[in-house]
């Protein structure tokens, strides 16, 4: 029961800590790649919003703060805190330009999921909490309801002053 | 436990995947898969050498995605050709 209780309070944390980085990066300003403009446009299509589209178009198609803070609990857990983080901010790194991508906010997704996983340590969360929470979270996102969740992720984006100018 | 609970969310993702209609909605489907089989390796694997199995292993469905969701955009709209 204690576990599940922790993967609970992980997995909103890892939500808060990627949702926050990617908006504040401007993930759902614009389409960083084309395929993600598809994904956007075809979100809205279904009746959900367009830059809530984009965020999630832009997850698919780049290891954004999504990737770096499953990819930095991974590391945590396997490596250690913070040296697994630190890898895990490198390969996110990488993957970024892989795709075409600046890599900011992978990287950045990675080096602030070790911080709270070394903050969280102290009160007792394991990072394997984390690994688990962070699925969680992400199927929240892209696995429930795609537009309900854009038009949430939407929301946000209006709030944090990072909505798309496109139409 | 941990195991556990991303396994029934991979598996619940593979259904969604299936039984979804559209092309887009499966990519995003299939990513939130990824995510989960890549924390599995993780948890499973438990060694050093599992983070970076991990890693590659996300890395590498994501470009893919990016790959596709690419070419679906490219293709617009397909003509059948019917026998």
């Amino acid at each position: 029961m204690n576990e599940l209780v922790g993967v609970a309070a992980a997995a909103a944390i890892s939500w808060l800590n990627f949702v926050v980085i990617d908006t504040w990066m401007g993930l759902p300003e614009k389409p960083g790649v084309r395929g993600a403009d598809y994904i956007g446009r075809d979100i809205e299509k279904r009746g959900g919003d367009l830059a809530g589209g984009f965020f999630q178009g832009n997850l698919v198609c780049s290891p954004d703060a999504s990737a770096g803070t499953l990819l930095g609990a991974i590391g945590c857990y396997l490596m250690g805190v913070p040296e697994g983080g630190l890898v895990a901010a490198l390969l996110v790194f990488i993957g970024n330009r892989l795709c075409a991508d600046p890599g900011y906010a992978g990287t950045l997704g990675a080096l602030s999921i070790t911080v709270i996983i070394a903050l969280a340590s102290l009160a007792g969360m394991s990072p394997g909490l984390f690994v688990a929470g962070m699925v969680i979270a992400i199927t929240t996102i892209q696995g429930v309801s795609h537009s309900r969740s854009s038009r949430l992720l939407g929301a946000i984006a209006r709030r944090m002053d990072r909505y798309t100018d496109l139409k | 436990m941990l195991i556990q609970i991303t396994g029934i969310i991979v598996v619940l993702m593979a259904v969604r995947t299936l039984l979804a209609q559209d092309r887009a909605e499966r990519l995003l489907y299939l990513n939130a898969m990824s995510f989960g089989i890549s924390a599995m390796i993780a948890l499973y694997v438990g060694t050093a050498f599992g983070a970076v199995l991990a890693a590659v292993y996300f890395v590498a469905s994501t470009i893919t995605s990016n790959a596709i969701a690419h070419t679906l955009d490219r293709v617009g709209e397909e003509m059948v050709i019917e026998d």
